[in-house]
């Protein structure tokens, strides 16, 4: 999967463009509005990580022309504008998502995950994971073909986690998803920590492999095998 | 555009000239109508006088003029003329007033000159044309001196004014009479001051808050980064330092997102949507969501759920200040305690949802501040609870918004109840 990210400040354009070889992308970075233009319209990208405040041309410009030229490719606003109107212009200058800095890295992955999916068929309704297996439609969960006994919330955690197995989810992620709380300053964050460990008591204590890890600062995965 | 004083005495002086001179006109019109009339009566007198003395004794006619100072008539007979004073018909530089008794065998005419009326009036007019103007010179120098008087205060209140800046916002105005318009001016000016100081006042706290807030996470990283790098790690122990610094910059990232919440809402650019919402259901949903900190916390939450209410609100704004409230009730309730969520419909008609707690309370002293931001009742313990100071403005924010208000009852020692009112769900 090749990924084009437009991004002018060195630090972040380093950051995204490691990141994202780390989850095997092939990553190429354009720092104006310019170059990424250029890039865009002559190589063919899976996707494009698109900042918006770029010297030179500005990024919706860059969208605006290139959706008027015909390119299909899935376009990610990547912005510190985080206004409604921002959001609304942006999507309506023909982006597929829009995602506000400072933002967790866990994120961009998952919506870059969702972006390339789309079109696929819908989700599965039966998650596993080692020995751990969840029936969305029947809600039952077991471990080892032992049933367990999970609260609302902790199914849907569940779920959401089982869904993104192998990446890390954020807290504004599970907020957001899980919680359905939009607003970014809401303090849930203590909530999702305690109901975390309430699923980790039930899922891992009683056995001897984890499956629910949580990595410090930046959110939590569910993984097989050791690590 | 001459200034208030000039302008104030201009029209002063005018009206005034105005006035002088239609009186002036008054009673030159008036005396000039007496005049004339009084020689009117006079001629009419003469010649009452001189018929009697030509019915009686014509031949002393001729005295008449000596003894009863009747200086010009004639008598005459058809056109005979039977006597007539000498001099007559009257001449000179003066017209005289001529009246005419008509008999059916004689008439008479008699005239008196107008010298003595028309010396009369012309003295008044010059004394009243000659007085309109010193009158005038007086109410214009009476004017901008009462004027001068009158404005004073301004001249004082602007120069007073001039010396106010951001930096002694503490200066006020002298009120000298409360209850003129002047004072009153001065008291509004007084107020606005005041307003402004305190404003003044709350940014400046404001800011220093907000830079202690930030400086506190950005300290921690920097210590614990540069720590890091004095000694040699091992991958897991890096990765251990690494999530301690996210840990601060997700704080970081919290207090930003609700400072730009509440900058929003101050400068009005969240616009709410409202729609009708049962307080029922998002209470319920709230409580859901929190209760696991409750549950940790070993506390009773309980809701007291009493008829369904709805009302017009924005759903998303109003739980997040909602979310507020019961965090931080949770928070500061200790282990055990319980906290009493309740929607109810006041007699007034407007709707309250109230969350009381058991715990510590909340003093005096702090009721009239604790919304403000950044306001700590107990600096360390807040800050061991992982908040910013930030929750319960957020959340008086969130319930304005929705055209509410949030009350607060406490004691020390016996709990706290803070009270979501928003207005009757008709209105």
């Amino acid at each position: 999967m090749r990924v084009l990210v437009v991004e002018d400040e060195k630090k972040l354009a380093k950051a995204l463009r490691e990141g994202l070889e780390t989850e095997s992308y092939e990553v190429t970075v354009a720092s104006t509005g310019e170059e990424g233009f250029f890039l865009a319209n002559h190589d063919a990208f899976d996707l494009v990580v698109l900042d918006l405040m770029l010297p030179g041309r500005g990024g919706l410009e860059v969208l605006t022309t290139l959706r008027k030229r015909g390119l299909q490719t899935a376009v990610l606003i990547l912005t510190a504008k985080d206004t409604v109107d921002d959001r609304v212009q942006g999507l309506d200058s023909g982006a597929d998502d829009y995602l506000v800095k400072p933002f967790a890295f866990p994120e961009l992955l998952a919506r870059i995950r969702a972006l390339l999916r789309r079109g696929r068929p819908d989700p599965a309704l039966r998650l596993q994971l080692n020995d751990l297996t969840m029936d969305v439609m029947t809600r039952r969960v077991t471990r080892a073909g032992q049933p367990l006994e999970l609260t609302v919330k902790e199914f849907e955690l569940l779920e959401y986690l089982l869904r993104h197995v192998g990446h890390v989810v954020s807290r504004e992620m599970l907020a957001r998803d899980v919680w359905h709380v939009t607003a970014r300053a809401t303090p849930l964050d203590n909530v999702i920590d305690v109901t975390v460990a309430r699923l980790r008591r039930k899922v891992d204590d009683p056995f001897e492999t984890k499956l629910l890890h949580t990595v410090r600062g930046v959110g939590f995965v569910v993984r097989g095998g050791e690590g | 555009m001459p200034s208030v004083r000039w302008r104030l005495t201009l029209w002063h002086a005018g009206v005034l000239t105005l006035v002088i001179c239609a009186f002036a006109a008054g009673i030159f019109g008036f005396v000039r109508a007496r005049l004339y009339a009084a020689l009117d009566r006079q001629v009419e007198a003469d010649l009452a006088t001189v018929e009697t003395v030509y019915r009686e004794e014509t031949g002393d006619l001729g005295e008449l003029a000596h003894r009863m100072g009747i200086a010009h008539f004639a008598v005459m007979e058809g056109s005979t003329i039977v006597y007539r004073t000498p001099g007559w018909p009257p001449s000179g530089p003066t017209p005289h007033r001529v009246r005419v008794l008509r008999e059916s065998s004689h008439h008479i005419v008699a005239a008196r000159d107008e010298a003595t009326v028309r010396q009369t009036l012309w003295t008044l007019g010059i004394i009243l044309v000659a007085g309109v103007p010193c009158a005038a010179g007086l109410a214009i120098w009476g004017g901008y001196f009462l004027a001068g008087r009158m404005l004073a205060p301004v001249a004082t209140m602007a120069e007073t004014a001039r010396t106010i800046t951001a930096e002694s916002l503490s200066a006020r105005l002298h009120v000298e009479n409360e209850r003129d318009e002047f004072g009153r001016l001065a008291h509004v000016f007084n107020d606005t001051l005041a307003r402004l100081e305190a404003a003044f006042e709350e940014l400046r706290r404001f800011t220093a808050d907000a830079s202690h807030e930030l400086r506190t996470p950005l300290a921690a990283m920097r210590s614990v980064g540069e720590v890091a790098l004095q000694r040699s790690l091992s991958g897991p122990a890096y990765r251990e330092v690494i999530g301690s610094m996210l840990e601060e910059v997700s704080r970081l990232t919290h207090l930003v997102e609700s400072l730009l919440t509440l900058t929003r809402g101050d400068s009005g650019r969240i616009q709410p949507n409202f729609e009708m919402v049962s307080l029922n259901s998002l209470v319920g949903s709230v409580a859901d969501n929190l209760k696991v900190l409750a549950e940790e916390k070993e506390q009773a939450l309980t809701i007291d759920a009493g008829s369904p209410v709805s009302v017009r609100c924005d759903p998303v704004i109003l739980r997040q200040g909602l979310i507020n409230l019961l965090d931080n009730a949770i928070k500061y309730t200790p282990r055990a305690g319980t906290i009493r969520l309740a929607v109810n419909q006041r007699r007034s008609g407007e709707v309250a949802i109230e969350v009381r707690d058991s715990g510590p309370g909340i003093a005096a002293v702090h009721q009239d501040r604790i919304f403000e931001r950044f306001y700590r009742v107990d600096d360390a313990r807040s800050r061991d609870q992982g908040g910013v100071g930030l929750g319960l403005a957020t959340a008086r924010w969130a319930v304005e918004a929705n055209g509410g208000r949030v009350e607060l009852e406490s004691e020390q020692g016996r709990g706290a109840l803070f009270r979501i009112v928003l207005p009757a769900p008709g209105g």
